[in-house]
């Protein structure tokens, strides 16, 4: 098994590259798309020059950009509160968006179809069955209110980088998993788990309700086989559960860390407490607007003093450094 | 024990892990692609001109295993064709099962299908390279003979694009220089117009393809000379070789193939269907590049600031050899800097004073040469062998050239470095 994530684009040599990065010369794998003379790439798959000389050809006889994210209307046909200010949505996409959405991490850009695009706001994926899409979203701020206010929205997608460290989850087999999801992180915990146990796993899931008060994946969890443990508290209780697991004789071979950064936090300071350094997945919840590396908005700086657009570059949640809360 | 990591299986690699053995210690040896050699694979001239004397020189020196092993493996020895004399061509397709067997009898190492990625450095030393897939490998002294051709991205922005040469990189993955990872800023070679890079200079042709009126002329004698119809001939190509030895006007006005166990055919890349055109070759068809109508693997992107110990400048411990090394041409000299490289590596770790080949013996004088020549953009349009061109003219106006062997040993005896390589130094 790895036992380091190499800072790689998540977008690298599917559909959807070479992307507008590219044709700016900031390509965050090729050198020579970023500006030099010369490769510097460590990436042993399609070569990002020569892919984009070729669909450079291709463009050339055909109109539509191919490799552009497209946007497509559909109808909130069902909308369920939750939790306080926490509902589920229900909508159909075309078949291809649904199966794309199907991987580890996915994600789509959703807003009120007659709005500007500027309301534009990432959701990650619950759950994909056949073309209909369940998300859930905590209507708090002005666009994610604004989306509860009509049925006819615009979707945008497919993106992928909501999980740091989704190699680590598409590649295990066999393994044991503890999974720890708070609130809004239980979304995103419910097809990691489907994932992992698809691969033959043993999950353990610790789940606490959070701020939107309210544990609601626990059954479909256990439907998975999934060992559940519902806790009142993560913060309070939470964090002795995870000491508990790590002092046990035999440790897991995975930590999912799935809610508010101040949990991913915690995890790793837990392990840290306990001696053990297991590798660690965690949803990525970082601030986004464009979801394709130009706009700047998810930028973080990692511990190695780079930084890095989290929108698309994929690597351990670690690795960034860390920003205090005020 | 000192353990010497080498990073790039190619002659160079091959020749600086024998030299590191044979001084004593353990060596690692890494490469990226499934068989050792590199463009070895495909290439097969050696002891034309000059490169006789460097190869008794290396013999001489202690280190001529790979010589010995490539005499072993001849088909043709001692013939002549346009510029060259006393060639031999060893058997590309049997020659890398065998050094692999020369290299095991060391007690080296070898790992294929292993690319090194990134180096971890403290100060002014690497500390451990990593390989693809994260796995960390420490040493006490590093090597790079990872070539200065490809990756894709090179040959489609400074040639004609990849051409699908025996280096493989969509394959195995690109080449990673130690030597740019260890932060050193590297030296690029340069054409006759002043763009980067070069082309190399040779590629195959399938010996089945071939009539067989050509083919038993090629495997009787060794070399066919056929003139090329007066409409074919492109002097264009010339500029851009990286074999300069062969870039003469006879090599464009004629097809000059040689039996390598390939038909090795000496020009960059030929239009098949104008290759198809000429008799004999109706039914041709390409071994290496696999893109030969079109182009071949472009070179010298990437060479290494070093001194004439070899010793990368600005890392204590990171030797280099080979085209790494500065702008050489051929198997010959991608062995004898390889064999100094690695017997320096080792001189590293025992804090003894390395060893700078002195003037009066070619391999010496080369190495100095090509450095002092590097040192502006005209020397950079140029490249160095034994065989040819600048250097070989060189050789014979200071009288280093000799294709004789006594002379030779004589001359390797006086500088005191007789069987130099062969002894343990630990």
């Amino acid at each position: 098994m790895l036992r380091k994530l190499a800072p790689s684009c998540i977008d690298i040599n599917s559909a959807y590259c070479p992307c507008m990065l590219a044709d700016t010369n900031n390509c965050n794998v090729c050198s020579q798309l970023s500006g030099k003379d010369l490769c510097e790439c460590n990436w042993s798959g399609l070569c990002i020059l020569y892919e984009r000389q070729w669909q450079d050809k291709a463009k050339s006889c055909r109109s539509e950009l191919p490799n552009l994210r497209q946007e497509s209307d559909s109808s909130i046909t069902r909308r369920e509160l939750i939790a306080p200010e926490t509902y589920l949505l229900e909508f159909a996409v075309s078949d291809e968006l649904a199966q794309e959405l199907k991987k580890t991490g996915a994600f789509v850009f959703l807003r009120r179809q007659d709005d500007p695009q500027y309301f534009h706001f990432p959701v990650g994926v619950m759950k994909v069955s056949q073309n209909t899409i369940q998300v859930v979203i905590e209507a708090v701020g002005p666009k994610s209110k604004r989306l509860l206010t009509a049925d006819l929205i615009t979707v945008r997608g497919p993106y992928y980088n909501g999980v740091f460290g989704q190699p680590w989850i598409d590649n295990i087999t066999c393994g044991t998993i503890l999974l720890i999801a708070g609130g809004m992180g239980q979304p995103p915990a419910l097809p990691i788990a489907a994932k992992l146990r698809a691969n033959d796993n043993e999950v353990i899931a610790v789940l606490a309700p959070g701020k939107i008060g309210k544990i609601f994946i626990d059954s479909e969890l256990r439907e998975m086989g999934v060992t559940v443990y519902c806790i009142d508290s993560m913060r309070r209780s939470g964090l002795n559960e995870l000491r508990q697991w790590f002092d046990a004789d035999g440790l897991p071979d995975l930590l999912v860390s799935a809610g508010p950064d101040e949990q991913h936090h915690a995890a790793i300071a837990a392990m840290q407490a306990a001696g053990v350094n297991l590798p660690m997945a965690a949803t990525n919840n970082a601030t986004m607007c464009c979801g394709e590396g130009i706009c700047g908005s998810c930028e973080c700086l990692t511990k190695d003093s780079r930084t890095i657009r989290v929108c698309k570059i994929q690597t351990d949640f670690i690795q960034l450094g860390r920003i205090d809360p005020q | 024990m000192i353990k010497v990591v080498i990073a790039g299986g190619g002659w160079a690699g091959c020749g600086a892990a024998i030299a590191a053995a044979k001084a004593g210690a353990q060596v690692l040896l890494l490469e990226r692609t499934d068989m050792l050699l590199g463009t070895g694979l495909v290439g097969g001239i050696f002891r034309n001109n000059g490169r006789y004397t460097a190869a008794e020189e290396a013999i001489a020196m202690g280190g001529g295993d790979l010589f010995v092993a490539m005499d072993a493996n001849s088909r043709h020895k001692g013939i002549s064709f346009p510029g060259h004399n006393h060639a031999s061509l060893y058997d590309v397709n049997t020659m890398e099962p065998l050094v692999r067997k020369v290299l095991q009898n060391y007690g080296i190492t070898i790992k294929t299908q292993t690319r090194v990625v990134d180096v971890q450095k403290y100060g002014k030393k690497v500390q451990a390279i990593i390989l693809d897939g994260g796995e960390v490998i420490n040493g006490d002294v590093f090597v790079d003979t990872t070539g200065t051709a490809g990756p894709m991205g090179n040959c489609l922005k400074y040639g004609n694009g990849c051409s699908m040469c025996i280096l493989r990189c969509p394959s195995f993955g690109p080449r990673v220089s130690l030597v740019a990872r260890a932060q050193v800023k590297e030296v690029m070679g340069l054409k006759a117009d002043g763009s980067f890079g070069a082309m190399s200079g040779s590629c195959k042709l399938n010996k089945d393809s071939i009539s067989q009126e050509i083919r038993e002329k090629l495997e009787t004698n060794g070399v066919v000379v056929i003139p090329v119809p007066e409409n074919l001939i492109r002097t264009g190509t010339l500029n851009k070789k990286a074999c300069s030895q062969y870039a003469i006007a006879e090599y464009a006005a004629n097809l000059v193939l040689l039996d390598t166990g390939h038909c090795k055919l000496m020009t960059p890349h030929f239009p098949l269907d104008d290759l198809r055109a000429i008799p004999g070759l109706e039914n041709a068809r390409y071994e290496d590049p696999h893109a030969g109508s079109q182009g071949n693997s472009v070179r010298y992107l990437g060479i290494a600031p070093c001194d004439n110990t070899l010793k990368v400048e600005g890392v204590e411990n990171l030797f280099c050899a080979g085209e790494k090394a500065g702008v050489f041409v051929g198997h010959t000299e991608a062995v004898v800097t390889g064999l100094l490289a690695g017997h320096n590596a080792v001189r590293y770790c025992l804090d003894m004073k390395y060893l700078e080949l002195p003037r009066s013996l070619a391999t010496g004088d080369i190495i100095a040469f090509v450095h002092e020549q590097m040192a502006n953009s005209d020397g950079l349009k140029l490249r160095y062998t034994f065989s040819g061109s600048v250097y070989f003219e060189r050789m014979k106006v200071r009288s280093l050239y000799s294709s004789d062997r006594n002379q030779i040993g004589e001359r390797v005896a006086q500088c005191n470095l007789t069987d130099v390589y062969g002894r343990c130094l630990v």
